[in-house]
Order: structure tokens, then sequence, then C-alpha cells
């Protein structure tokens, strides 16, 4: 991923339309790339870099809405609408299902062109916390399964000695596995540890139920 | 000559002695005693004339012998004795053959010649009060008194009327003829024939002798007692026979002995044939035997018919106890037999009337004990009186608990009870069991008998089978309450009026509706109908409906309004009401039949309807306008937006440093272009509105569909369809919008495009454009769904798209309809849909 490049994707099936958005970005330095149809767009292939789409409402063949919602499961750039005769429903729709704007034919410039630069800043935030989050399931993969049951003890609060208990271990077993996930998730301190699993989606699922020093 | 004679006898004698001397002296013979002679034999009585006719003969006898053995003078005297006692022997035959031929006709003759009517008098001789038989016997000349003493007796013990003629003395002591009927006392109800009687003596036959005195001395005793008796001698043969009898069977004792010589017994001619037989042989028995014959038979009498007579014959012995003759009566028991005939007849008329009559027929004991059953009774129940009869309880109750059903034998006993103990009459109706089982509904009645005192005697009850009847009645009851049920129960307001129009019904319904029954109705100063009105009919409607009902109720002519009826809650609600007449066969109104319909909810309901297509009308016009400005807007933004955004990119391009023209030449003909082009729009959309044919020119119509073709091109290759034009070749100009044609031709093509979208097989659409006549037709054929409503797909706001208008079917018929031509789609079956257009070609139109 290299910074400072980026594509808008524009589809829409008015080929003046295309032209138009087409030359607009080129004339703000903007990269676009330009489909008649939601399949054309799809079938198409995309660079790994930070995207915004572009989506006319009225598509031949898949309406615009419906496309959102067939991207929606997987990674997609953020998505602006522009459309011929907007209709407050289709807008609600679109923008609860995460759309960045929506824009009624004939947009103003600033308009499209604010509304494509914070797509393309939001794009760009969600890759790279994307790639952090990579980087963080990698380390948890490193751990070794004993490792992998120590973390959510740990993170839940519980005291050495009652996490031991739990894994039916030595305390001092549970103390060696301990340092060792700190190491390996690269948590600087046990606040730090317990952030990590929460963006790792590991569930706390213990509380400590008699007071103690955690440390 | 005989009206002449003096009544008296001695005067009779005078007058006969002078004549005879008369004559004696006149002609010096003795010839004048032939007056006395003829007068004896004309007035003595009966019995005096055989002696005086045998003295006659004698004398006759004896003066020939003294004419034979003397002569001379005395010879001549004997001649003339003898002629003397020849003329009175003639005279007194004829006399005698003339008094018992016809003794009536000398009777009715004399009393007719003396002037007096033969009086028919109805007083009886025998049965009258006694004193007045005395009187009546008393006063009847002696010579017929023993006729009509026998008469009388005869009367009496046979009571067949008997009719005779005798003398009566009347008040100066002189006679009169005078026939007499005598009849029973109680009058016999069989119909008799009467008996005449003669007062002349019982005769006896030629055969009687002296030796038979006792039997015929015997007979006159009984004869005199029974006024009928009679005699045989001792072989059977008739010895004395009374000359009523006689004359009753029109045979002499001799006419009925010859049946003897013919072998048969001397009753032959008298028996009827069904009788001969045993009769004869029963008196033969008897007079072989001498035992004493009784008998009941039926006698022939001269009229020809056979009357019964019981008869019987004693013997009567010498002393040596020989049978020297037989004596005997016949009574007339015609009157009896008849009577106990017709008597049995009656009771068994009776008693078949009793058995045959169509109904149970009983009787009860004063203590009502049950006495008899007749047989139509015994034959339903299978059993008789006596027949239930156990011991230990009474025979009612016995009865009661064999026929009677078992629910109404309880009631039945104790109304039986109450009516015995208080003498009343009763009467109830109840279920007898008959003989196969069944229990059959009967009413029963039961009336007591009282003697003279006021006691009951019997109870007569009589019952008959209601069954069918009460079955019947039960049916109708039950249909009735059906019909009255169904009436109550239709969901509608049901009336009836008097012709008049009085309201004489209403359903539970309608009274439930309104709140009032017939009798709310019921006010002093007005009448039903008024009443009805003014309670349950809108104020606003009253006087309508008055006046309606009023027409129909004078005319006969139906009624059906809509009005609103009131309701019982207060509420008013529109109902349909009609009422039709009921009439009879002389088509006289006999009853009027109304219903009432609410229509309450069907009114407010089409209003209702009413409103909502205005207000549809309306918004459908608005919808119209919204969808319609709409597509404007789309059609025009698109270009509008191309042209907003260009202008950005040049207006960048120029200010970049350094400008890019070259790239900003480029937008602005872009921008040229796309402002064109919703300037297009506008102007199409204003021509479609205004309807005008400014923009038509004369253009080749292969020119145009090409254009279209390619202004589509790139949308079919994005859906994969190939396009194929065939254009005739020397096609003719039309005269025609090009933009409203292409538009027309665009709509048509994209249409055929998109019905394939998703189709399996070749996707082609098929343009063919050729000349039919003067018109240019256009055909567009896909090969996609096919057309589901080719009539509607042309209306506006009609789509079969998920996200279409309905707009363009309906502006392509508009624009082509403006052209003069037509629009419409037909079905291809399986494969698609073809929609076809046709343009008027212009005949003087250059090439």
């Amino acid at each position: 991923m290299r910074e400072g490049e980026h594509v808008v994707f524009v589809v829409d099936d008015d080929a003046r339309i295309r032209e138009a958005l087409g030359e607009l970005l080129a004339s703000h330095g903007i990269e676009a790339s330009t489909f008649g149809s939601a399949r054309a767009y799809i079938e198409a292939p995309k660079p790994d870099v930070p995207a915004c789409l572009v989506l006319d409402v009225e598509l031949p063949d898949i309406n615009g809405l419906d496309l959102q919602r067939q991207i929606a499961d997987g990674d997609h750039p953020p998505i602006v609408f522009i459309t011929g005769h907007g209709d407050i429903p289709s807008s609600v729709r679109a923008i609860k299902h995460g759309a960045l704007d929506f824009l009624t034919k004939p947009f103003s410039e600033a308009d499209l062109m604010a509304a494509i630069h914070a797509a393309l800043a939001l794009d760009r935030a969600t890759r790279s916390a994307r790639a952090e989050l990579g980087v963080l399931k990698q380390r948890y993969l490193d751990l070794t399964p004993r490792e992998r049951d120590v973390l959510p003890l740990v993170v839940s609060g519980l005291l050495n000695k009652q996490a031991a208990a739990e894994l039916g271990i030595s305390e001092v077993t549970l103390q060696i596995h301990r340092r060792n996930v700190m190491q390996k998730m690269a948590a600087a301190s046990l606040a730090d540890l317990v952030r990590i699993a929460e963006r790792l989606e590991i569930p706390i699922t213990r509380s400590r139920r008699q007071g103690g020093n955690a440390t | 000559m005989m009206a002449d004679l003096p009544r008296h006898p001695l005067q009779l004698a005078a007058v006969v002695v002078v004549v005879a001397i008369a004559v004696c002296w006149m002609t010096r013979t003795p010839f004048g005693l032939l007056v006395p002679a003829a007068a004896a034999f004309a007035f003595a009585p009966r019995r005096v004339r055989p002696p005086l006719l045998g003295a006659f003969a004698v004398a006759f006898a004896g003066s020939i012998l003294a004419a034979t053995l003397y002569g001379g003078e005395l010879r001549e005297l004997a001649w003339s004795w003898a002629g003397l006692f020849a003329a009175a022997l003639s005279i007194g035959a004829v006399v005698a053959t003339k008094a018992s031929a016809s003794p009536a006709d000398e009777q009715q003759f004399a009393a007719l010649s003396r002037g007096e009517r033969a009086a028919k008098s109805g007083s009886p001789l025998a049965n009258d009060a006694p004193s007045g038989t005395r009187r009546s016997l008393s006063r009847i000349h002696p010579d017929d008194l023993p006729a009509a003493e026998q008469a009388a007796a005869r009367a009496f013990w046979t009571g067949v009327p008997q009719i005779m003629r005798y003398r009566q003395r009347q008040e100066d002591g002189s006679y009169r003829w005078t026939e007499s009927r005598s009849d029973p006392d109680h009058r016999a109800s069989v119909q008799i024939d009467e008996l005449e009687t003669t007062r002349e003596e019982a005769t006896t036959s030629a055969s009687s002798q002296e030796k038979d005195a006792d039997a015929i001395q015997a007979a006159r005793v009984i004869e005199s007692l029974f006024g009928n008796a009679w005699a045989f001698d001792a072989a059977g043969q008739w010895i004395y026979l009374p000359l009523f009898a006689q004359t009753t069977l029109g045979l002499t004792p001799d006419e009925l002995n010859r049946s003897v010589a013919e072998g048969d017994v001397a009753w032959a001619r008298l028996l009827h044939p069904d009788e001969h037989d045993d009769v004869a042989a029963h008196w033969r028995r008897c007079l072989a035997t001498g035992e004493p014959y009784n008998g009941e038979f039926r006698i022939r009498r001269a009229t020809g018919i056979y009357a019964w007579a019981r008869s019987a014959a004693r013997p009567i012995r010498d002393d040596q106890q020989r049978i020297t003759g037989w004596y005997g009566t016949s009574i007339d028991i015609d009157v009896y037999r008849k009577t106990v005939e017709a008597l049995r007849g009656r009771e068994r008329e009776l008693s078949q009337l009793i058995d045959m009559v169509p109904g149970h027929v009983w009787r009860l004991t004063a203590e009502g004990e049950p006495s008899f059953f007749n047989k139509r009774m015994i034959d339903f129940l299978g059993l008789d009186v006596a027949d239930v009869d156990a011991p230990g309880t009474s025979r009612l109750s016995a009865v009661i608990a064999a026929i009677v059903h078992p629910d109404d034998a309880a009631e039945l006993a104790g109304a039986l009870s109450r009516c015995l103990a208080a003498g009343t009459a009763f009467a109830m109706r109840y279920r007898l069991r008959r003989v196969d089982g069944v229990y059959r509904w009967v009413s029963g009645r039961a009336e007591p008998l009282r003697d003279q005192d006021g006691h009951v005697v019997q109870w007569y009850g009589l019952c008959h089978d209601i069954d069918d009847h009460v079955k019947f009645e039960a049916a109708l009851r039950q249909s009735e309450r059906h019909l009255q049920q169904m009436i109550d129960a239709i969901p509608t307001l049901v009336w009836a009026a008097t012709p008049e129009g009085e309201p004489s019904y209403l359903n539970k319904r309608l009274g439930e509706y309104v709140g009032l029954t017939l009798g709310d109705l019921d006010a002093p100063e007005s009448t039903r109908l008024q009443a009805a009105i003014r309670n349950s009919v809108h104020p606003d409607d009253a006087a309508a409906v008055r006046s309606a009902l009023a027409h129909s109720f004078g005319t006969g002519e139906t009624f059906a309004m809509r009005y609103r009826h009131r309701r019982s809650d207060g509420s008013y609600r529109w109902v349909n009401g009609r009422a039709e007449p009921l009439r009879d066969q002389g088509g006289r109104i006999i009853q009027w039949y109304g219903v009432i319909f609410d229509i309450d909810d069907d009114v407010r309901m089409q209003d209702e309807l009413r409103r909502t297509q205005e207000r549809l009308a309306v918004s459908s016009q608005a919808a119209g306008l919204a969808e319609l400005s709409a597509s404007i807007a789309h059609e025009v933004n698109q270009p509008l937006a191309a042209v907003v955004a260009n202008s950005h990119a040049c207006q960048r391009w120029l200010t970049a440093d350094p400008p890019n023209l070259e790239r900003a030449q480029k937008t602005v003909e872009r921008i040229i272009r796309d402002a064109n082009s919703a300037a297009d729009v506008v102007s199409r959309i204003r021509a479609l509105f205004k309807r005008t044919s400014e923009a038509k020119g004369c253009a080749a119509l292969g020119g145009v569909v090409a254009e279209a073709r390619d202004l589509i091109a790139e949308e079919a290759a994005r859906h994969r369809v190939g396009i194929d034009i065939d254009v005739e070749g020397d096609l003719p100009l039309v005269t025609l919008d090009r933009v409203q044609i292409q538009q027309v031709l665009i709509n048509l093509m994209r249409n055929g495009i998109e019905a394939m979208e998703g189709v399996a097989g070749e996707r082609s659409l098929s343009v063919r454009v050729r000349r039919i006549r003067d018109l240019a037709q256009t055909e567009i054929r896909d090969r996609g769904r096919g057309v589901e409503f080719p009539d509607r797909i042309f209306e506006p706001f009609f789509t079969t798209k998920e996200d279409g208008m309905g707009m363009g079917l309906a502006i392509c018929r508009s624009i082509v309809e403006s052209h003069g031509g037509r629009l419409w789609a037909e079905d291809n079956g399986a494969a698609g849909a073809t929609f076809i257009f046709t343009l008027p070609v212009e005949a003087k139109a250059a090439p």
C-alpha cells in the first residue's frame, strides 16, 4: 500500500455522466475508473488502494441500492450515491446502509469533491485499521493453545492463583504462560493486553470474585 | 124389481100371498104358487134352500109318477103340477146359484139399489174399546153376527186387518150395509195383506157325511174361538172349511180334495213348494198314527201370495178309539213372523251399525266397569272386554293398563273416575295401543244413560282414531313454527298489512330493529300506519313514504322506496323498502307483504367509494403530474448533471497552471452537446403536451429507425441483444416528428431488450418496416416473456416493471396517434411480443 495513491470508481449508465465525472476527477488529479453497469464494476479487477465508489441509483441491470446491499458483506470502498431524482426513502435507505453521501443530479462540484475526499480518507483509515488488526490477529495465532487459554482469564482480571486453579495448573506455570502471552502479543502492560484482547474480540467471561492484587 | 120388495118379512109374506092368489085366479092354474116358492128361495136363510129344493124335487118326482100311473083328468092335473114343481126347482136353482156365485154383487147391488152408499168405516170390529166392540157387535144384524164375531176373533189372534161387510142397525131400527176394517191396536210395522170376511156361514164339502159331524162340531167350536177352523175326515179329506177361508184361498174344499185323488195330501195346493214335502210327510204320518199335528208353514192365498200360518190338527175318535176325523185351525202368523223377522233384521242392522260405525263403541256399567266393546274396537285392540281381567284389580284399571299409552293412562284414569263420580260427560284425547303395538291417538267421549230417576244406568262411549289428524296437526304446527322461525331468522325485516294498509304483522327482527311491537302502534287518534311512519321513518322522508304507501295501497301497485328508517337506538339508517300485494283468485288484495333491507352500509360504502374515487381521480392527476415531472426532471437532469460536471472540469483545466486548453476545449464541446440534449428533451416534452405537429417533416422512416438503433445500440450490446433491422426498399416518405418517433422507437426497442432480460436462448430484437396499402407499418418483435395485458399496457401508469413509471407506452401511443397512426401489441405466443405501429403514408410524397 502506497500513501497518496487512490482511485475513484464511477458507475453510471449514462455515458455523458461518466465522461463528465471522469473529466472532473482528472482535473482534480484523481484517477477515475468508470463502469456502465453494476455488473461491469463487480467483475472488474480493483487495485488495492484507498478508493471511493460513486454509484448511480438507477442502473440498468442492478439497482445501485441493491448493489450496495450485495457488497455490504465484503470489504468495499465507501459509497457516494448520485441520482437523477432522489427520493427520501431511497436516500434514507442508502445512508442507513453506510453510504457516505447521497447527491442529487445535478450536484455541485464542491459537494461531490468533499464527499469523495471524505470517502477516500475514510477508506484510508479503514484500511490502516484493518492492517493493524491483521498484525494483532497474526500475533494471536502465534500463541500456543495453552497461552490462548490463559489470555482470556488474565484479561478478565482473575488473580494468578484463581486462573491457575481454573486451568488446573500451578501458579508458577501460569505466571510463565502469562509472561509469554505478554511478550508475544507485544503488550506493554496488562491494560495494553486488555485493549488488544478487546480489538480481537476475545470474550471476557470471568470476573474476579474476591479482592487481591492482579499483578 | 126388488126395489119394490117390502123390508119386513110379514109384509113380504102378505105381498107374496096376494100375488100368488091373483096369479092362480087369473090363470086358473096353481102356477101362482111359484111366487111364494121364488120368495122362499130368494129371502129364506141359505140353510133352508137345500131342503126346500129337495122337497120340490120330491114333489116333482111324485107328480111325474102320478102322471104315468094314472090317466084321464088326473093325469092332466099331475102334468100341470109337475110343470109347476119343475119351474119352482128352476127358480130355486137359479136363485141359489146366483146367491152363492156373487153375494157381494148382490149386496152391493142391493145397497146401491137402495140408494145407500157402501160406507167404508174405519171403526174396528174387535179391537176398538171393549164397550165400543160390544156396542158395535150388538148393532150388527143377527145374520151377520157370527161372521163378524169370527172376523173379530181372527183379527185378535192374528193381527191381520179384517175387512167385512155387514148390516148395521141404525137409530131408527133399520139396517144399513156397512163395510168395516179392523186393524190391530199396535199397528204392525210390517206390510200385511188384509183379509176379507163375508157374513156367509161356513160350508162343508161334498164328501162330508153324518159321521163327520163330530169333527165339524169341534171345528165350529174352535172357529168360534179363533175365527178359523176346519175339519178333515179320517182319510184326510176336507170336510169343513169356512167360507171366508175358501174366499181367501180361492178354493173350495172339493177342489182341495182333488189333490188327494191325485195321490197327494189335501193341503197340496196350499203349500209353499219349499215346505210342501216336509208338511206333507208330517201330515201323512199324523194321519197314519193319529198323533197330533202341529206345524208352521206358508199358505197360498187366492192373490198368489204366501202367508205364514200356524196350524194344529187333532183327531176325533169314536168309542173304539178309531179315528173318525180331524179338526184343527190355522192361525195366520204372518204378522208375527214378519214382525219377528223385521225385528231380527233391525237388530242385525243395529248390531252391524255398531260394529261397522267407523269408531270404537264401548259401554261401561254405572260403576265404570267395561261391559262391551264393538267389533272394530276388538279388532283394533286385539282383545275383548273380558280378555284382560286380572285378579285383584278392577276391570277398568286392567283395561286402561292394557290399552292406553303409559303416558296417558294416569290422566285418563283420573278424568274417567271424575266423570264417573260426577256423572258428567267425558271427553279426552289419548293414545290407544293397537294390536300390533303401535299407539295411535284417539278422541274418546262418553256420556251416561240415566233412568227415570236420573240414576246412571250405563255409560256409552265412542272413540275414533285421530292419529293421522293429530300427526297432521303436529306436522302443521311444526311447519308453522318452522316458517315462523324462518321468518324471524332471515336477516330481513318483514311486515304484513291488511288490504287497507294497516300493519298486521312485524317479524321479530323488525320488532327488534325498530324497538316497537304491533301493539305500540295502536294509538287513540291515528291509524297504525300513521303511527308506524311517525315512529320509524325519518321526518324528512315521512311525507314521501306516506304518499308512496297511500298510492300503493290505493292502486295495488308495488311499493319500492329508499328512505331512512329509525332504529331502536334512535339512529336513522338507509333502508330499501318494498311491498307487494297478495291477491286471491279473483284478483282481490288479501294482504300486503313488505320487506325492508338495511342498505345503510351499502349507501355509506357507495358514498365512501364515490368520495374515494373522486380523491383518487384528483390524486391520479396529481400523481401523474408528479411522475411526469419526475420523469422530465430525470430526462433533463442527466444532461444537466453532465454539463455541470464538465463545466467544473473545464474551469479547473483553464485555471490549472499551466492551463490545459486541450482538455478544456474538449469539455466545452461536451458541455455544448449535453446542454443541447437537455434543450431537446425540454422541447420534446413541450411538443408532447402541446400535441403540435410543428416539428413534423417528411422523412424516410428507414433513416429514423437506423438512428434509433444507433442510439440504443450500446444498451443492446450491454444486454447482449442483437438488433436486426429490415426496411422495405421503396418505402415512401412519411410525415413525422423525428424526435418523437425516435422516442417511440427507442422506447419500444428498450422494452423489447428489457423483456428478454433473463430469458434463455437467442436474444434478438427484430425491427421490420414495410408498407401496407397507404400505411407504413413498423413491427418491433422481441423474444422475451410476452405481454400479459396487451390492452392495459398502454394505459397511463400501468407497468409490469418493478421501478417503471408506466408512462412510456402511454406516451408512445399518444405520439403515434398524434401522427394519425395506431400502436398496439400482439403476443407471439412462446416467442415474446410484437409491438406494431402504423403511420400514414403521404400519397403525394416525393421520393
